[in-house]
């Protein structure tokens, strides 16, 4: 990435010399307006959400303490056990799919090519695109009569219920999440191509490596913390996923595609169990922590090795 | 021959086939992109019966408009907007305005606990949404804001990921010019506003168009913090248009391309700062 949040501490600033009081007077009332918001929405929330986890709550009476209960049940929920499998399946097929194909794509865009403007338009429109209108798009498209089984029926093909039979619909919603997400990651990965000198790639080429030694020996060694990051990021962010499911599936048939992102929501906002709906989201945020500083971890070690 | 001269030629070959390769593969990708989109807009201008009973393929000519006209009588498209653009341009510049200010501090200005606050700050952009949506619900309650467009705006005006870009950028100016605006009895408000805000509109830009398209295109949040009707945002008017008028499927592709246009024109105006902004989502968290 182009910004190393570690980068050096600020030039020493000569406001006032004489009084530092004073400049640290204004550094804190520069910051207090964003502090505040960042205090009351995310800093509070953070640890109160924690103590709603303990506490059985409607919102509209007040909340009792039952200490660890709350974690205990979603050991015994069975629908909880399906929610995890769904998200856990959606994160393993997603991921890996959307990694390779934006890593292909990107790899392909960076060859000197005709029109790569249109076809980077092309890929950006989907992520710009907000999910309620491409949720509508595609449930048209994946609809009985819709486009999709219209073209399998001119190549002789029956029609697929895309959306409604449970064993099809969740890889429907992973495909289109796929879909949504290609332009994204394909950036990111476009950026750490270009970021590679050109000298290593020559001298590798004169050293007798083809194209494909190149790739596998330099390439994808100096990209790898990139790489990572995608990877890791995309988890975090199939962990979250609501929005298509919440618009195109409702999290069914049955619960075939109830993700916990949407679990979440049912059980927080539908059935107003908010501590229960809270615990779920303390898991999940433990979860993404590990993964996220496992992310920190490495990729520092990465860093250190290039050198 | 000699055989560097075949090498050479084996390479140029090689290379032509690649790049077959390569323009095949995006051209079929990138069709994959567009045809959802194109495919939205061909049956948005069908006439309603004619959507079931001629093949997808089939495009009608003269294009039928009625969807287009018929939406606005179905669901208050316009009330939508504007409540959307509104939180959107609030948030935007209200976001621009704490973040660049707290950025500013950051990275210019000494204080006792600078830095550990800044690395508070990094820490809180890993706390992932959906652990907030909860205990946010209840802020907003207790705040009272709950089924009111402060919902949506106080808790987005701060941003931590907002903050740290600017301070990255505004660490990049010299101290000279630091020096220069004392001599001129400038305060660090002055130096702010006078020489470095002047001089960060690419950053500005970018982050704005970050934040508006973010508030443009949220769902969640709205959903959860909004239930009168006359609140809703559009895409929380088209989703309930999804709810009630299940397929009819010419007014709900006309309703998606009329969300979706104003994201794609401003797209299209300033994609050079939607680019950069791609590369900086990853670092959201």
């Amino acid at each position: 990435m182009a910004i190393d949040s570690k980068s050096q501490i600020s030039p020493s600033s000569n406001w006032s010399k004489k009084n530092k009081i004073k400049e640290a007077l204004w550094g804190y009332f520069l910051i207090s307006p964003n502090f505040l918001i960042i205090l009351l929405f995310t800093i509070i929330p953070v640890f109160f959400s924690f103590y709603m986890s303990l506490t059985d709550w409607n919102i509209l009476s007040a909340p009792s303490f039952i200490g660890l209960e709350n974690y205990q049940n979603i050991l015994k929920d069975a629908l909880a056990k399906e929610t995890f499998l769904n998200t856990f399946y959606f994160t393993v097929v997603s991921v890996p799919i959307n990694v390779i194909f934006t890593l292909i794509l990107a790899i392909l865009l960076n060859q000197k090519i005709k029109g790569i403007t249109f076809f980077r338009t092309a890929y950006y429109l989907p992520v710009i695109s907000a999910s309620v209108a491409v949720s509508l798009m595609f449930m048209w498209i994946l609809a009985n009569n819709g486009l999709l089984n219209q073209m399998l029926e001119s190549i002789g093909i029956e029609p697929i219920r895309w959306l409604t039979n449970p064993k099809i619909a969740l890889n429907s919603v992973i495909g289109v999440t796929v879909w949504k997400g290609l332009g994204l990651n394909m950036i990111i990965f476009l950026a750490a191509l270009q970021d590679i000198p050109k000298e290593l790639l020559e001298a590798a080429a004169i050293d007798g490596a083809n194209r494909i030694q190149q790739f596998f020996k330099i390439t994808i060694p100096l990209i790898s913390p990139i790489i990572f990051f995608v990877t890791i990021t995309g988890v975090i962010g199939s962990f979250q996923s609501f929005d298509l499911v919440y618009n195109m599936t409702k999290g069914g048939p049955g619960h075939a595609t109830t993700v916990i992102g949407y679990y979440i929501w049912k059980q927080a906002f539908d059935y107003m169990h908010m501590g229960y709906g809270a615990a779920l989201a303390y898991i999940v945020f433990i979860a993404i922590l590990v993964l996220t500083i496992i992310q920190w971890v490495l990729r520092k070690r990465w860093v250190y090795s290039e050198e | 021959m000699s055989p560097k001269q075949t090498n050479s030629r084996l390479e140029i070959v090689q290379g032509q086939i690649i790049k077959t390769i390569a323009v095949t593969f995006l051209v079929f990708g990138a069709i994959t992109m567009i045809i959802p989109f194109l495919w939205s807009v061909i049956t948005s201008l069908k006439s309603a019966e004619n959507v079931f009973s001629h093949s997808a393929f089939w495009i009608q000519f003269p294009p039928d408009f009625s969807a287009y006209k018929q939406i606005w009588a179905r669901i208050p498209l316009l009330t939508y907007a504007g409540n959307t653009l509104k939180v959107a341009l609030l948030v935007t510049f209200g976001q621009l305005a704490t973040s660049s200010l707290a950025g500013f501090a950051f990275a210019r200005i000494k204080f006792p606990g600078r830095d550990k606050l800044f690395f508070f700050y990094i820490a809180t952009m890993m706390v992932p949404g959906m652990v907030l949506l909860i205990p946010n619900f209840v802020v907003m309650k207790n705040l009272g804001a709950i089924n009111t467009h402060w919902a949506l705006i106080l808790s987005a005006v701060g941003s931590a990921f907002g903050t740290f870009l600017m301070r990255q950028f505004f660490l990049s100016f010299p101290s000279e010019l630091e020096d220069a605006a004392k001599l001129d009895g400038c305060n660090p408000f002055m130096f702010y506003w006078h020489i470095l805000l002047p001089n960060s509109k690419p950053i500005l830009t970018t982050l704005g168009l970050m934040a508006f398209q973010g508030i443009w295109n949220d769902f969640q949040w709205p959903l959860i913090v909004l239930n009168s009707a006359s609140k809703r945002t559009l895409q929380l008017g088209l989703s309930y248009l999804m709810s009630e008028y299940y397929t009819d499927w010419t007014l709900l592709m006309a309703g998606a391309i009329l969300t979706l246009l104003p994201i794609i024109l401003l797209f299209f105006a300033v994609q050079k700062y939607f680019v950069q902004s791609f590369k900086f989502t990853g670092l959201k968290g």
